[in-house]
This record gives structure tokens, C-alpha cells and sequence, in this order.
């Protein structure tokens, strides 16, 4: 057990010096020019993709492109808005670019949380086994939280087995 | 009416009914009063549950955890300053320094007494209301149908975030998803980019997962997990409220009420909106305006009936013309349609005796909220000290196997793992999620609206101003926008004045 521990104790030293780097890190995002590109550059791309993802016939008096066309059209003309809007401020008002504070660290810990997730998926996927995964997912969440009490560990894994459970027999969902 | 009450009653009166009823009123008034947990994310969590259920149990049941959701985000907001709900900031206000002052057992007694008759009152205007809009939505055309839709889908565009033009695109994207699967029309497969799996579509409860639960998940990595220490023992006072104080509450709650209502049957809207504006009402009208947020009892129950007198209002549009008022009972309309009722005219002639069923039951959902809050508040706030290592991977879990069950594929969890890294990506550019959502709820009967109305006229879009209802809504969608341009423009202006 003591064993167990240092290795945690190690563990989480070199998070705390990875995460102490990190904290200070921060990136300043100009979110609305940034929205405005990346909605205008969807729309586009959407636009583009139309004739080969959507089949029409001739007859059609309203085909099934309309609506997504219509649908691009306002989401271009409005991101085209939200851009100009912003250029307006920033080059002619003299205002500064509308950001948005990004802070490295804390994109790392979604990152984590993300890696957590898709890994739980992945041993779901491959073993065919959901609890297998819940366990995975239980225990990966409970050292990215840095949780030392043995009490927890028990808890979670009790529900995890116990989600299984209610799914597998209350609602006849084989996994 | 009156022919299906008996029926609706003899369907209403089982003890699995009462049963759904008091576990779902239990589930919501402890998710909503964990901050960080919210009654959407409840409502999506719970959803598969309903599937297996007739439509009377899994609304109850549904409708339980949405109307105690209501009053729970109270309690965290009474007891420790922080809203378990987003709307149950105006509570906040008053509720904690009532509690600071040594009367928190008062503060959670008005607020739950506001939150039943704000819940009662919205119950019985659904049950009135419903039937009548129901008739009038029976006479609205496919071009009528579109205009609906598109109010409903610029209020919700403008009230949610902080710019309207976020919300627009928002909302594209949301109706560009619903388009994802087979033509509702021609039954062409679009945008499955040669995936066999995404013909049928995209099902709403799973990009809901992503797009709201996971998503949560990943925000954990912005806060650290404190203990939240809800402390029972501070609920020593004897919770006494004077004669005086019950005379003050009785018009604030009666007009926050009403406020609610109104608010909720506007497509798009929510309690949060109502509870701000009934809260700024009472004050305006108090004649003791000096105690408002320094513990106001009037505050509190403005508040609170608000906030609890949207649930029933918010059905009024759901049920009669299918168009959610709000985010959470767009995701209850799946488990109104997986049982065969569509919303219209005919839910309240051929299929009465359930609807009438649903109506009533909310009624009893309300009371039981007042049963569990006048005696389980405590046990309500020591679960809400569940700590976050504990609730993080069971709320995944919930997720995982939720979305896995909707078809019983992996495919479906992964597609809700997408939508969690879009939200997530979206959150960062401060772009709504809730447009997305009704986006993707309305966007078939959008379209399909929309097509068969230029169907009908050859092509002609003139048919989109060519009767009274048509122009009425567009009156009302430019009016809508008016206003919401003026408060944004005002709101800047006070920012940059800052």
C-alpha cells in the first residue's frame, strides 16, 4: 500500500510542476473574428459539399437542397456580419479586439478529462463490455481528481457496477 | 373537456403513477440543488428510463424532475449563496441573507410555497389554456406552422448568450443538423457522408448527451473540486413565518405567477427570464423596497413562483403546436412521441383521457414537491455535499450508457462524444448551445413546413405573408427583435460606460 502511494505522490508532483508552468500560460482568443471565420468558412464548405450529398431529381418543384441552402445563406450573411461588426470596431472605432482569455492549464485538464473519456469509449468499444469501461472510467476520473480515500474508490465502483446492473436488467440493455 | 376527466383520472390514479411521480419530484430537487448539476442535464440522464414506460408514468415522472428542479436550485442558493439552478439567481438575492439573518428555515419555507402555488396555478392555466390554444393552432397552415416556428426560433436566438447574431448562427447550425439523415419529403439520404448509420439521423437524445451532459464533464477541468459543505444544522430557526409576512407574499406571488406564465408560453423563454423580471416587478411595486437584497420575503417568493409558474405554461406551445418553450421539455417531447402522441388538435380529442392524464398530474407533481420539501429540505442539503470525485465518472456512466441504449450501438456514443467536443469548442467562442438544441427540435417540422407551403403556392413565397396569422407572427418576430436589439444595445452601452 505504501508502495501505492509514493508512486501517486510521484504522480502528482509532477503534475503539480507541469501544472505550475502551465497556469501562467495564457493565450488572448479574438473570438468574434474567430467565429465569424469559422461559420462563414462551415457555410461555404456545406455549400460546396451540397450537390454531392444531397441527390435531387428533376421533378422537384422544392428540392431537399433548399432549405440547407436557404439555411447556409443566413448563417454566412450573419457570421459576414459578426466579422465586419467586429472589424468595424477594432479598425474604425479604435476599440480593442473582443477576446477571450484561454488559459493553457486549464485546456490541458479538458484535454485529460477528454483522454479519459475517449479511452473509457474506446475499452467499451473493443471489449464489448460496459463494465469493464465503467471501472476504467471510475478509476481514471478518481486519480485525475487526485483522490486518495479508499472510501471513494469503493463508492464509485459500486455505482459504476450498479449503473450496469440497472441498464442490463431494468431496461434490457445488453452490454 | 369535461368527457375526459373521469377516464384521464381512472388512467392518473395507479401507485406506479405516484410512484414515477415522487422518485422523478426526489431526482430534480437534489440535481437541481447541486451547483454544477441542472435540471436539462437531469431531464437527459433520466430519458432513457422513459422509454421503456407508457406516456403516463415517464411524463410523470419526467415532469416530476422538471418541476422540482424548479424549487431545488433554491436550496444551494439559500443555504450557501450559490444557485443550484441558473434560475434560482433571483432566489439567491434575498434567499441568503434571509438565511444569514438566522431564519433560513423561513427563506426555504416561502420558496418552496412560492414554487408550489407558481406551479399549481401554471398546472391549471395548462389545463385551461391547452385546449383552447389547441383549436387555434388546428386552424394554422403550413405557412402559419413556419412563421411559428420562426419566432420561436429568434426569441430563443436572442434571449440566449450575449449576442443576438451568435444565437442566429446557432441556430443554423442546429436546423443544419436536423437536416442530417433522409429527406422528410423525398426520402433522399443527405449530408451522411457515405456513413449508412446517419440515414435515419441524428437522434436528439444523444447530441443532447454531448451537447449538455459531457460537456459539463469536460468543464470540470476549469474548476477545483472544493468540498461543498451544505450545513443542515444551520436550519435551527423555527421556520415561523408571521401573518404579516403571509399578506406581503400573497400579491408578488399571485403576480410573478402570472408573469411566468406569460413568459413561459413564449416559445424559446425560460424561468430564468421569468424570475429576474418577476423579481424586478415586486420590487417596483413593494412598498418595501428598502429590504430587497438584504433578505426580502417578497423577493424570495417573486422568485420562486416565477420560476415554477413557467413549467406548466411551457407545455401550452409543446403540446399544441409542438414547439418547446424551453430546452428541457424539448427533450421530454421524445418521450411523448416514442408513445405515439404527437402534438395538435388530436392529443386533446382522440387521445384525451392521457392528455388530460398529463394536465392533472401535474397538479399532483406540484403538491408532492411541497410534501418532499416540507420534510426531506434536510436531507436535500447533506446529498448535495456529494462530492465531486464521487459525481463526475456516475454522471459519464449515466451518459455512456444512456446514449448506448437509445439503438444499443457504440456508434451512438461516439456520436455523442463529438457533440461534447463541438460544445466545448463552441463554449470557448461563447456561442449558445441552446439555439442548437431548438434548432435541431423544430428543424424538421421547419423544413417541412417551409417546403410545403412554397409547394402548395408553386413557389411563390408570398405565401408567407398571405393571412392574418402569418402576419401577426411576423409582426410579433419583428417586434421581438426590436426589443431585443434595444436591450443588447443598452447592455453594451452600460458595459462600456463601465
Amino acid at each position: 500500500m505504501r508502495e501505492k502511494e509514493s508512486w501517486m505522490d510521484r504522480l502528482d508532483k509532477k503534475r503539480d510542476e507541469i501544472d505550475e508552468k502551465l497556469a501562467k500560460k495564457e493565450i488572448n482568443l479574438p473570438i468574434e473574428f474567430i467565429a465569424g471565420i469559422v461559420f462563414l468558412v462551415l457555410g461555404l464548405v456545406v455549400l460546396l459539399i451540397m450537390p454531392s450529398q444531397v441527390p435531387v431529381s428533376d421533378t422537384d418543384v422544392v428540392n431537399g437542397r433548399v432549405f440547407p441552402k436557404l439555411l447556409m445563406v443566413v448563417m454566412m450573411i450573419f457570421s459576414g456580419v459578426l466579422l465586419l461588426k467586429e472589424l468595424y470596431n477594432v479598425y474604425v472605432k479604435k476599440r480593442p479586439w473582443t477576446t477571450k482569455t484561454v488559459n493553457l492549464l486549464i485546456e490541458v485538464k479538458a484535454l485529460e478529462i477528454l483522454a479519459i473519456l475517449l479511452l473509457t469509449y474506446v475499452i467499451c468499444r473493443v471489449t464489448d463490455l460496459f463494465v469493464i469501461g465503467a471501472i476504467f472510467c471510475c478509476l481514471g476520473f478518481l486519480v485525475y481528481f487526485r483522490c486518495r480515500k479508499k472510501s471513494y474508490y469503493a463508492i464509485t465502483l459500486t455505482a459504476a457496477v450498479l449503473i450496469w446492473a440497472a441498464f442490463c436488467f431494468g431496461l434490457n440493455v445488453s452490454f | 373537456m369535461l368527457e375526459f376527466i373521469g377516464p384521464a383520472l381512472e388512467h392518473l390514479f395507479t401507485l406506479e403513477n405516484f410512484l414515477w411521480m415522487n422518485l422523478g419530484v426526489f431526482i430534480g430537487s437534489v440535481f437541481a440543488a447541486v451547483p454544477g448539476l441542472t435540471v436539462i442535464l437531469c431531464v437527459i440522464l433520466f430519458l432513457p428510463f422513459t422509454y421503456k414506460m407508457t406516456a403516463i408514468p415517464g411524463m410523470m415522472f419526467l415532469l416530476g424532475i422538471y418541476c422540482a428542479g424548479g424549487y431545488g436550485g433554491s436550496v444551494s442558493a439559500i443555504l450557501i449563496n450559490t444557485p443550484g439552478t441558473p434560475h434560482a439567481a433571483a432566489t439567491m438575492m434575498d434567499g441568503h441573507p434571509l438565511s444569514q439573518k438566522g431564519r433560513t428555515k423561513a427563506a426555504l419555507k416561502i420558496a418552496l410555497y412560492a414554487s408550489t402555488f407558481g406551479g399549481v396555478f401554471s398546472a391549471l392555466m395548462l389545463l385551461f389554456l391547452g385546449p383552447q390554444v389547441a383549436e387555434v393552432a388546428a386552424q394554422l397552415g403550413t405557412a402559419e406552422y413556419f412563421m411559428v416556428c420562426l419566432f420561436g426560433l429568434t426569441i430563443i436566438a436572442g434571449v440566449s448568450g450575449k449576442s443576438m447574431i451568435k444565437g442566429i448562427i446557432a441556430a443554423c447550425v442546429g436546423l443544419l443538423i436536423s437536416c442530417i439523415g433522409a429527406d422528410p419529403m423525398t426520402s433522399y439520404d443527405r449530408f451522411t457522408l457515405g456513413i449508412p448509420r446517419l440515414y435515419l439521423g441524428l437522434d436528439l437524445a444523444i447530441c443532447l448527451i454531448g451537447l449538455f451532459a459531457l460537456v459539463e464533464i469536460l468543464a470540470k477541468a476549469e474548476k477545483k473540486p472544493g468540498p461543498l459543505i451544505l450545513d443542515a444544522e444551520k436550519m435551527h430557526d423555527n421556520g415561523k413565518i408571521s401573518k404579516e409576512e403571509y399578506k406581503r407574499l400573497l400579491r408578488p406571488t399571485l403576480l410573478s405567477s402570472i408573469i411566468g406564465v406569460m413568459v413561459g408560453i413564449i416559445p424559446g423563454t425560460g424561468a430564468s427570464e421569468a424570475s429576474w423580471f418577476s423579481y424586478d416587478r415586486a420590487k417596483a411595486m413593494s412598498k418595501h423596497k428598502e429590504e430587497f437584497g438584504h433578505g426580502s420575503v417578497e423577493g424570495i417568493a417573486a422568485a420562486e413562483a416565477a420560476n415554477n409558474a413557467v413549467t406548466g405554461a411551457t407545455l401550452i406551445p409543446l403540446l399544441t403546436m409542438g414547439i418547446p418553450g424551453d430546452g428541457t421539455v424539448a427533450i421530454m417531447l421524445s418521450a411523448l412521441m416514442i408513445n405515439g402522441l404527437n402534438p395538435g388538435l388530436s392529443l386533446f380529442t382522440t387521445q384525451g383521457d392521457i392528455m388530460y392524464a398529463i394536465m392533472i398530474g401535474l397538479i399532483f407533481v406540484n403538491l408532492f414537491m411541497l410534501l418532499q420539501g416540507s420534510f426531506l429540505t434536510k436531507l436535500f442539503a447533506k446529498v448535495v455535499s456529494i462530492p465531486q470525485e464521487i459525481l463526475t465518472p456516475i454522471i459519464v456512466l449515466f451518459c455512456f450508457a444512456g446514449a448506448y441504449s437509445v439503438n444499443k450501438n457504440y456508434f451512438d456514443v461516439g456520436v455523442a462524444l463529438i457533440f461534447a467536443i463541438i460544445a466545448w469548442l463552441l463554449r470557448k467562442l461563447e456561442m449558445p448551445a441552446v439555439p442548437i438544441l431548438l434548432g435541431m427540435v423544430l428543424g424538421n417540422m421547419t423544413e417541412t413546413n417551409f417546403r410545403r407551403a412554397l409547394l402548395i403556392s408553386n413557389g411563390n413565397p408570398a405565401i408567407f405573408v398571405s393571412s392574418i396569422y402569418c402576419i401577426i407572427f411576423i409582426v410579433l418576430t419583428v417586434l421581438a427583435v426590436a426589443t431585443l436589439i434595444r436591450s443588447k444595445m443598452k447592455e453594451a452601452k452600460a458595459g462600456i460606460k463601465k
